[in-house]
């Protein structure tokens, strides 16, 4: 990494007329990708972005400024630019750097979350796996239209230096093998579906099943159609499950209570959600993605509950969001969220459902941030009596997210432990669904 | 202004080709982008953001080969062109011969409006919202600027300089009656520079804002069914995009995953119905005096009288399928590859009175606004999630509604569209739309049409 250029960065800034805070993060990122599109090489990309994001704090006012045009010059003109920007905005004594006590001081444990060697494996290995994934479907079933199967990895570096004291580095990579198919259904109808695994490091990734798992969830589609409007089992599939979480933790976002639109104002420490839900956020597990040691503002990470026993435990709380509502800032958001898994697989809670639908998939819908009403458009499967009889799609859940979470029954013990978000298969129960 | 003469821009070119590729181009762009935010009654955060990098590309038949660099530097873009070139894997290809370069186009920038004047502007909107309503207890309100100088030039000859702006205001706004909070939001975006912004245009998105918030504290919403869908005019041509929009891209025409794939020519809808995808609508967030590819901005008419007349074609598919691109070649930044996008896609208007449509609904929902959307290409199934409506009953707006996912399949939503208004609208809404990970601005615009049947929840 060009760590020469942050420190000519702060060079620029400290030659600015007025004293000032400031924090610089130089990101680098590379990424390849490689797109196969039925055994022919589509796209083939390769990418290496250097940038800079710079935070200006002067006397209360605080400008964000980010440039990828990285010449001495140009970066000088740009500080220059905006510190002039800066000043003329309005003061707000919140808007600070974090306290220095609680910056990342060194130490924790080794993440384990980097493969430097992306950038240097033969681009050859990379299609050759492919090719071995997507070969693994070829000429298996005739009413395949098309498949494409793509390879991304990324390495992301990035080297802070915040003006009170803190000078830290982070690095993380990942890597993703997808399987998109598209096949002959219905009423000329073209379903489509895909599956994909991602690993921190190239030798961790699968070599095997990936496209056959793709070709099976896209077979199963064919023939989907509503099914009837009413109250089911919600028998919530763990890749899209974090789907549903997720504006609870946009709730518990520090800028959603100081404006007053979020559905968890004034819900601290009391019980929102069933009991069974325990939900921490810990960065520092190594081998896991978005494990990390410090931030987006220096802070030092911990592990972090959420949610015990059903119990709202914290809210996502930064400096300015600390000292505007009066409390003790944590963190920005999530890093690698856990949710306790429960001992049952998927297969049955399906055979335990005497009337159920399986969602596989949300398809568009929102959730009222204030009220925490929402519709989200699914699709999935009919289960009637521990048996799955019809492919569904066209269909509406409606409700109150709190509500629908109060009636969280089960948690399987299907979570992707390679996914930033580790959550498992859920079930709710009396779920209103809008079909035909 | 870029450093690299034409002479240099052509030497890349040949060398993205020396492996076998058959066309070539390079897309270097300097994209600066100023915001800044009013919260809590103060213009307390800035931003600005410059982008600055080359993307070159080579292709031969439906296959591309990609890099970008930040190094405008003729070192740097020559290496850029070899990783490009070099997936075609020839090494005894001959030099390849470029076409005569021809200059299409050079605008000039825009001016834009200094952050002091934005400030101003900035506290005027809150001004204006404690004006208007009483019960407005938050406003916060966002003014960014974009400024997105282009120079391109291909292989085959094509070449132009252009200044792309584009200006946004969004508000949202927080009001409380007796105990109860709820939160609208409005916004405007156009392709204009300081002359975006009037007093007229900021007291039309303020109320409208406010509008949406005061519908939120007495509407309700209903049991999930099937029932007919009345779209208002405007922000409800989010029906087209979703509906046919996606599923006419040709990227998904070509690999056979559209559900429209094949339909060329067919009658698809009622005959009241025509559709287009339009680049020349002046200051329109999809105008584009040339794509990304250097094709001539046009209106493509995708759906005439109910045939399906054309799809939204870039270079790639447009040469498989040996037609003329329309200009829907599009990419978010230099880091991207162009793909079919949309631009400003509406339907012409018909021949119905807007009270008539209602009156002739026994029982369904008039939609108004709406927040997001989405489609299955090969399925045909779309949602779109209405912010704002009505139940209508016996041909009357009643109750009103809100928050509903509205689901339907493409080809069959078409089909059942049974009257079409008078009163075309295109929205300007602030509106991006995602594809492979790239947004990029667009509009839409609908009559007020019913369909007959649709999922509401």
């Amino acid at each position: 990494m060009k760590k020469d250029l942050i420190y000519r960065a702060e060079e620029d800034i400290l030659k600015l007329p007025s004293k000032l805070d400031y924090k610089l993060v130089l990101l680098e990122n590379h990424e390849d990708n490689i797109i196969l599109r039925d055994g022919k090489v589509e796209k083939m990309l390769r990418a290496t972005s250097l940038s800079l994001a710079i935070n200006l704090f002067l006397d209360g006012r605080d400008g964000f400024f980010y440039t990828n045009n990285l010449q001495a010059e140009a970066v000088s003109k740009f500080i220059k630019e905006a510190y002039k920007t800066t000043r003329l905005l309005e003061p707000d004594e919140t808007r600070t750097l974090a306290d220095p006590s609680r910056y990342y001081k060194g130490g924790g444990p080794d993440l384990q979350n980097f493969d430097a060697t992306f950038s240097e494996i033969d681009p050859k290995e990379k299609l050759d796996l492919l090719q071995e994934t997507a070969s693994e479907v070829d000429g298996t079933d005739q009413r395949i239209i098309s498949m494409q199967t793509r390879y991304t990895d990324r390495q992301h570096q990035a080297h802070y230096l915040i003006s009170n004291g803190f000078d830290g580095y982070e690095e993380s990579s990942y890597c993703t093998l997808t399987s998109i198919i598209s096949v002959e259904g219905e009423n000329s109808q073209h379903p489509m579906d895909g599956w994909g695994e991602s690993r921190l490091f190239f030798a961790q990734m699968p070599r095997k099943g990936i496209a056959p798992t793709a070709l099976r969830r896209t077979l199963q589609k064919i023939g989907q159609r509503p099914a009837a409007s009413g109250r089911y089992r919600m028998i919530l599939e763990s890749p899209c499950a974090g789907n549903f979480l997720q504006p609870m933790l946009n709730a518990m976002n520090g800028q959603a209570l100081q404006q007053k639109t979020s559905f968890l104002l004034g819900k601290l420490g009391k019980q929102v959600v069933s009991p069974l839900v325990n939900i921490v956020d810990d960065p520092l597990i190594p081998g896991t993605r978005g494990a990390s040691l410090f931030d987006y503002d220096g802070v030092a990470t911990k592990r972090r509950e959420l949610f015990t026993e059903g119990r709202l435990k914290t809210y996502f709380i930064d400096t300015p969001m600390g000292k505007k509502l009066g409390m003790e800032p944590t963190t920005q958001g999530i890093h690698h969220l856990v949710m306790e898994q429960g001992t049952m697989s998927k297969e049955d809670v399906i055979r335990d459902s005497s009337r159920a639908i399986l969602v596989t998939d949300f398809n568009g819908g929102n959730c009222d941030p204030v009220t925490g009403n929402f519709s989200y458009g699914i699709e999935g499967f009919l289960i009637e009596n521990g048996i799955i009889t019809q492919p569904v799609s066209g269909m509406n859940i409606t409700g109150n997210l709190l509500d629908v979470w109060q009636r969280l029954s089960l948690a399987c013990n299907d979570a992707d432990p390679w996914e930033t978000e580790f959550i498992p298969t859920l079930a709710f129960e009396d779920v209103a669904f809008g079909g035909c | 202004m870029f450093p690299l003469t034409s002479e240099q821009l052509n030497g890349i070119l040949a060398t993205a080709l020396m492996q076998g590729g058959e066309y070539a181009d390079i897309f270097i762009e300097d994209t600066r982008i100023s915001s800044m935010v009013l919260q809590d009654s103060k213009v307390s955060q800035a931003q600005q953001v410059c982008l600055y990098g080359a993307g070159i590309r080579a292709v031969k038949g439906t296959q591309t080969g990609y890099a970008y660099t930040m190094d405008l530097s003729e070192k740097a873009m020559l290496q850029a062109a070899r990783f490009a070139g070099s997936m075609f894997g020839c090494n005894s290809c001959r030099e390849a011969i470029l076409e005569t370069t021809k200059q299409l186009c050079t605008s000039n920038p825009a001016e834009t409006l200094s952050p002091d004047k934005v400030r101003q502007l900035l506290l005027l909107v809150e001004q204006k919202a404690h004006t208007l309503d009483a019960s407005v207890i938050k406003v916060k309100a966002y003014v960014s600027q974009r400024m997105q100088e282009v120079q391109f030039a291909s292989s085959d000859g094509t070449a132009f300089h252009d200044f792309r702006p584009r200006t946004s205001l969004s508000i949202s706004i927080v009001m409380e009656r007796n105990g109860q909070t709820q939160m609208g939001y409005a916004s405007r975006m156009l392709q204009m520079g300081a002359d975006f912004f009037s007093d007229a245009l900021i007291e039309e998105v303020v109320r409208e804002a406010i509008k949406q918030t005061d519908h939120l504290f007495s509407a309700s919403q209903i049991e999930g069914g099937e029932m007919p869908v009345v779209m208002a005019a405007g922000s409800s041509g989010i029906l087209l995009h979703e509906a046919i929009g996606h599923a006419f891209e040709a990227d998904f025409i070509r690999t056979g995953d559209s559900i429209f794939t094949g339909k060329l020519g067919q009658q698809i809808c009622n005959p009241s119905i025509s559709i287009v995808d339009d680049g020349t609508l002046p200051n329109d967030a999809g105008m584009l005096r040339y794509d990304d590819e250097g094709i001539p901005g046009q209106r493509t008419i995708l759906v005439e009288k109910g045939r399906l007349n054309s799809y939204l074609y870039d270079r790639i598919s447009a040469r498989h399928y040996g037609v003329e691109p329309t200009g829907n070649g599009r990419r978010e930044s230099f880091r991207c590859v162009p793909i079919p996008r949309m631009r400003s896609t509406y339907m012409l208007p018909g021949e119905a009175k807007e009270e008539d449509i209602i009156r002739s609904v026994k029982r369904g929902i008039y939609a108004q606004s709406f927040t997001n959307g989405q489609v299955q290409i090969g399925a045909g199934d779309f949602t779109f999630f209405m912010k704002t409506g009505y139940l209508i009953e016996d041909g009357k707006l009643t109750r009103p509604l809100r928050d509903l996912n509205i689901i339907g399949n493409g080809p069959e939503a078409l089909q059942r569209i049974s009257m079409v208004g008078d009163n075309l609208r295109i929205d300007h809404s602030a509106s991006m739309c995602g594809k492979e990970g790239q947004k990029v601005a667009v509009s839409q615009g609908l009559p007020t049409v019913l369909i007959d049947k649709l999922i509401v929840g």
